[in-house]
């Protein structure tokens, strides 16, 4: 949600605001409907759509294409989280609204959580959408379209030239945007969404090399004493832990576990 | 000879409710019962001293783990405060003790006529087993304890607690401070005499502990956790290495019980964010 044109507050993406949110998630859903109907216009005949953001709650399920062959996973939490429903077998994967990672000087910046400063896998570091996109191409899924803000999508395009990027805004610092309206977004996602479906056949699986070492640099020193509880985590460091494997998918968990664990050292015993 | 002592208060004389322990929302009887707390802890150590312990280490295991009023202690024990330890009840065991002490320890969750009964986390575990055994805290702590070598030679608490214990660890001395009468209330010792029982208690259980035994669990360890809700199972299945073995239940297997102790606080950690 945090990459949607015009969006550059919490505010806008915290369900539980009665103001602003109620317009950002209409926003939201009209953009995830322009990428479905320009894939539907390439060709594309079945969906599966992951609601990813926050509660995992927001898309208006009846703003949505009525299409048959359209499912939505709502609710959270997931094992997968941002990429449950992988196990449907995709040809391809779009990134809608995607934003840049902690540290980046970009709108509402961050990577899953706000107890993560920085994570890398390998030593490259990780956007949500690097990540998500490895595990995607671990089950052989290439990332064929991501729509953000031009830091995200820049550094994904770059990762991944063969995917299609959408930029609708420009961060001015982490709260503020220089942004196309909902309406051009979503002709503009609508555009790259037919473009990006015709490309699945020149479009390569992201991966990173086996054996896959994650790191990852926590806010505080409170952070990493949760994480490092759990079993294959080795703490490096007064805020810094690791964790290896030979599995993509298990380094996926194992991280997305931490920044659960993470977030119950939040609250001050 | 060094001793090491884990100190819980639902198991104190008197205790029959969580306001007399909850030290987040302190209500006034919390004032009352950590005085009576205290004072159980340092009868245990006057007890060790008559028996001839030399160092002595209290770790304060209860809630946030700040309890103890520090200057009612000897001034020459060591006293390890606060919250979020790794190895949490039996943090720094590693450190060469002849043995320990568990006071005012409280039975596993589900007894019947055990005050407060729970393990850890009340909202979250439902019921823990080790290699199929089903463990009180005392029984996690005392398989930390044991993986050191370290063996535990006194328990106090409610009669359930420490038969419990007793039948588990045979050689463990038992005081029995009261009897619980379901889970909120109990028939108890005034705290001076429970705290003399403790005294003496404590100074045969010195003199005993020839006859104790470390107590192990046997690589490879297999824990199995019961939750209270599938919605707990469910994040603590995304655990490294944690496998869903129900709707509200989980495994883990490592053949190192220190993985395993550290392990089990991450479920209830984070099974407390479900």
């Amino acid at each position: 949600m945090e990459g949607t044109a015009g969006v550059c507050s919490w505010k806008q993406c915290d369900p539980s605001d009665a103001h602003e949110y109620p317009i950002f998630r209409r926003y939201m859903t009209l953009e995830v409907r322009a990428a479905i109907e320009g894939a539907r216009e390439s060709g594309a005949t079945g969906f599966v759509v992951n609601d990813s953001h926050w509660s995992m709650r927001n898309l208006l399920l009846d703003a949505l294409p009525a299409a048959a062959g359209l499912r939505v996973i709502s609710g959270a939490p997931k094992p997968w989280s941002m990429m449950q429903g992988l196990d449907a077998a995709p040809d391809a994967a779009f990134f809608t609204g995607y934003h840049a990672k902690a540290g980046d000087c970009a709108t509402l910046s961050h990577t899953y959580s706000e107890s993560i400063y920085s994570v890398a896998v390998n030593g490259t570091p990780c956007s949500e959408a690097l990540l998500n996109a490895a595990l995607a191409g671990s089950y052989g899924v290439p990332v064929v379209l991501i729509t953000g803000d031009r830091t995200i999508v820049e550094e994904s395009t770059r990762a991944m030239p063969w995917t299609v990027g959408v930029v609708v805004k420009d961060a001015i610092g982490f709260s503020a945007v220089n942004s196309l309206t909902p309406h051009a977004a979503c002709e503009a996602i609508r555009a790259g969404a037919r473009e990006a479906v015709g490309r699945v056949a020149r479009a390569k699986p992201f991966v990173f090399d086996s054996p896959f070492e994650l790191t990852i640099e926590t806010v505080a020193v409170e952070h990493a004493d949760f994480i490092e509880l759990m079993p294959g985590f080795e703490r490096i460091g007064g805020r810094a832990v690791r964790f290896t494997s030979t599995d993509y998918p298990t380094l996926l968990r194992a991280f997305i576990a931490a920044t659960r664990i993470a977030a119950a050292a939040n609250p001050i015993a | 000879m060094n001793l090491y002592i884990s100190s819980d208060m639902e198991g104190v004389a008197g205790v029959c409710a969580w306001e007399q322990v909850d030290a987040r929302t302190p209500h006034p009887e919390y004032a009352t019962f950590r005085r009576y707390y205290t004072h159980e802890v340092t009868s245990a150590i006057d007890g060790a001293r008559a028996a001839g312990v030399t160092g002595v280490l209290v770790n304060d295991s209860h809630g946030p783990m700040r309890n103890l009023l520090l200057d009612q202690l000897p001034p020459d024990v060591r006293v390890i405060f606060g919250n979020r330890k790794p190895f949490s009840m039996v943090q720094d065991a590693d450190g060469g003790f002849g043995g320990a002490f568990f006071v005012g320890y409280h039975g596993g969750a589900g007894e019947a006529d055990a005050v407060l009964c729970h393990t850890y986390t009340p909202t979250v575990i439902y019921e823990v087993r080790i290699n199929g055994v089903t463990c009180s805290e005392a029984t996690l702590n005392a398989g930390l304890l044991g993986y050191h070598g370290v063996p535990l030679l006194l328990v106090t608490g409610d009669r359930t607690t420490v038969e419990g214990v007793r039948a588990q660890m045979p050689w463990v001395r038992g005081v029995v401070v009261k009897e619980s009468i379901g889970n909120f209330a109990a028939a108890s010792m005034l705290p001076p005499e429970a705290q003399r029982a403790i005294r003496d208690g404590a100074e045969a259980a010195v003199r005993d502990a020839g006859q104790a035994k470390p107590y192990r669990f046997d690589p490879p360890i297999t824990l199995d956790v019961q939750t209270v809700t599938a919605a707990q199972a469910h994040l603590i299945a995304t655990i490294p290495g944690f496998e869903r073995t129900g709707h509200r239940s989980v495994r883990f297997t490592h053949d190192s019980y220190p993985v395993v102790f550290k392990a089990f606080v991450a479920t209830w950690r984070l099974g407390a964010m479900a």
